[in-house]
């Protein structure tokens, strides 16, 4: 202990540097988990989290309760996670191949530098992009196919719109990490593969291939941690917010952050809050323990 | 990615103009045209004469051109220019303070014989594993610490990223020797010049990837706004868009505004074009900023995939 304090004593000046991040980490980040509590409180905002009275659990059986709600925000949160995560990695896999293989490797690096545009713009300005196409009367798709599809108020279509929006937007971005290990690929497995006569596609299949799946075992297991939370924006911004589209279009981060605008219901969602960290904490360190046994270098901690 | 094609090429020009190589090129391009398309409408919109909006629909190809967009944008745009100057000031002071932050906090943890490092670095990963999520955040920034309407709450909360720090630290283990620091120290330098003078202008490259990306995130940064701001003087950009949609929505959904009302917000009512005018001024700095900057971020994303 003694040896301690003198280590911490002689390295002073480290401890003054990592202080002003760890401040800011105490207070944005530590403080808020400890107001977790309130989903075992019976909030009340002029007693505030620490005064509030205890409700026990009573909190959480409202939540099995309304299986309207709960059920089908996560059933949605769990789903669209699937979805955008299968399509995903695929879509970024083909894509950073594909880029992979063109001989114009300029026009490559143009085309490369497009497709990461959408990344970098806002789901508050992508909802407009997305009106000017699906709107019911100046709608470029209604237009363009002399339909009159009332998009914004037909929840069935909605996972394919969120699914193209989302594909448009990380898809040229999610390829990036994919190309970075096709450069490191060592190119006298290629020489040899075509000394024995191997065409392209066995190329692709034997070589390029199998050294993508450590970077994919990664990237999908360490999502897995993040399964609860979704891209707040796209279920929120893009949907316009539209309580008809609820039941294809509520995620748990959109549910909170409605309840947070409507000032209501706080122990419900207080609960939900607290069922979320709890889940994603407990997937994380399943995820992670998991790449540690298959692929040590991937693993977080 | 250039010795490979050395090696593996030399291509015949059998194999450059292939068949396959045309329809590869072709499959890229559509897909191309998909991710780019959308925003070319945003700018054609922007030009596009309002009128021709209404009658026709959003078009590639509008019939009439016109610059009543933009010109209405900038009639009532005190509101626009306000909004930029607010996202330049968070987006600049928030980079810089966390840049600053974040590479303090990397370089102290990375420092071999320190013993707190350890611990540190375990209360560096603990907020990406767990978090209080958004509502108990909301209760504690507004009412604990009273910064409702604050624009800290647009700036900390984005400040200082796990991700970050780690990318940070990777690139000070990886790639600036220890004996350099070693040396400043026999030389005379305390830790923090050689912090400033040694470390920091070798962490150029790194700082360039994350800077970036923290200054997007910054600029693109709509839902704490959304949720802390209320006065108009702090609304940044982002907030502005979801204004704009929030009113148009408001005028179509009451058709019994009275005529008098419509009047006089008659100088806000947000048109189309003067919507897509909106939407151009605030995502087109990127856009035209992010080319600059693509090698030092995809070097970034590369570096912070692989860890230390």
């Amino acid at each position: 202990m003694k040896d301690f304090l003198h280590n911490t004593w002689k390295h002073r000046a480290h401890v003054l540097m990592a202080l002003p991040a760890f401040l800011i980490l105490f207070f944005i980040m530590y403080v808020p988990m400890a107001g977790l509590v309130m989903a075992f409180k019976n909030f009340d905002y002029t007693l505030g989290i620490w005064k509030s009275p205890w409700a026990g659990l009573d909190n959480f059986k409202f939540l099995l309760a309304s299986k309207a709600t709960f059920f089908s925000m996560t059933r949605n949160t769990i789903l669209y996670y699937l979805l955008f995560t299968a399509v995903g990695t695929v879509l970024n896999v083909s894509l950073a191949i594909a880029i992979d293989q063109l001989l114009f490797k300029r026009v490559a690096k143009t085309m490369q530098t497009l497709m990461i545009i959408p990344v970098f713009i806002s789901y508050a300005a992508v909802q407009f992009i997305v009106y000017a196409f699906i709107s019911s009367d100046t709608g470029i798709i209604n237009n363009m196919f002399g339909t009159s599809t009332r998009f914004y108020t037909t929840a069935s279509l909605w996972p394919w719109i969120l699914l193209f929006v989302k594909v448009w937007k990380d898809t040229g971005y999610g390829s990036v990490l994919y190309m970075s290990v096709l450069a490191g690929i060592d190119a006298s497995l290629y020489e040899a593969a075509e000394i024995d006569g191997a065409s392209k596609w066995q190329k692709i299949w034997h070589i390029t291939l199998p050294s993508l799946v450590p970077m994919i075992t990664v990237m999908l297991l360490l999502s897995v941690g993040n399964v609860m939370r979704s891209d707040t924006g796209l279920f929120y911004q893009v949907t316009r917010n539209s309580g008809i589209l609820y039941p294809t279009t509520q995620v748990i981060d959109s549910y909170v952050l409605n309840a947070i605008f409507k000032n209501s219901n706080f122990g419900f969602t207080a609960a939900t809050s607290f069922f979320q960290s709890v889940v994603g904490l407990l997937l994380m360190l399943f995820a992670n323990g998991v790449v540690r046994k298959i692929e040590p270098d991937g693993a977080l901690f | 990615m250039a010795n490979k094609n050395d090696l593996d090429l030399a291509p015949s020009k059998k194999e450059r103009f292939g068949a396959g190589q045309i329809i590869l090129l072709l499959i890229l391009l559509i897909y191309t045209l998909y991710c780019a398309l959308p925003i070319l409408l945003v700018f054609i919109a922007a030009f596009t004469d309002e009128a021709s909006i209404t009658a026709n629909g959003f078009s590639f190809t509008p019939e009439k051109w016109s610059t009543a967009g933009f010109a209405a944008v900038l009639r009532y745009g005190t509101q626009l220019a306000k909004s930029y100057a607010i996202t330049i000031f968070i987006t600049v002071s928030g980079t810089f303070l966390g840049l600053l932050c974040m590479s303090l906090f990397a370089y102290a943890i990375s420092r071999k014989d320190f013993r707190l490092s350890k611990f540190l670095s375990i209360y560096l990963i603990i907020p990406m594993l767990f978090n209080g999520g958004q509502l108990s955040g909301y209760i504690i920034f507004t009412s604990y610490y009273g910064l409702k309407d604050s624009l800290w709450l647009l700036i900390l909360p984005l400040c200082v990223t796990t991700m970050n720090v780690i990318i940070l630290r990777t690139y000070i283990a990886n790639s600036i020797p220890n004996e350099l620091m070693e040396a400043a120290m026999i030389d005379g330098a305390g830790e923090w010049r050689t912090f400033f003078q040694i470390v920091l202008p070798l962490l150029k490259p790194s700082l360039a990837a994350v800077g970036f990306m923290m200054a997007t995130a910054y600029w693109n940064d709509w839902q704490n706004a959304l949720l802390y701001i209320t006065t108009d003087a702090k609304k940044p950009l982002q907030l502005l868009l979801i204004n704009i949609q929030k009113s148009i929505e408001f005028l179509l959904n009451n058709n019994n505004v009275p005529a008098a009302a419509k009047a006089a917000m008659g100088g806000t009512i947000p048109q189309y074009s003067a919507t897509m005018a909106t939407v151009v001024a605030v995502i087109a700095p990127i856009m035209v900023i992010y080319p600059f900057f693509q090698k030092y971020f995809i070097k970034g994303l590369t570096v912070g995939s692989v860890k230390g």
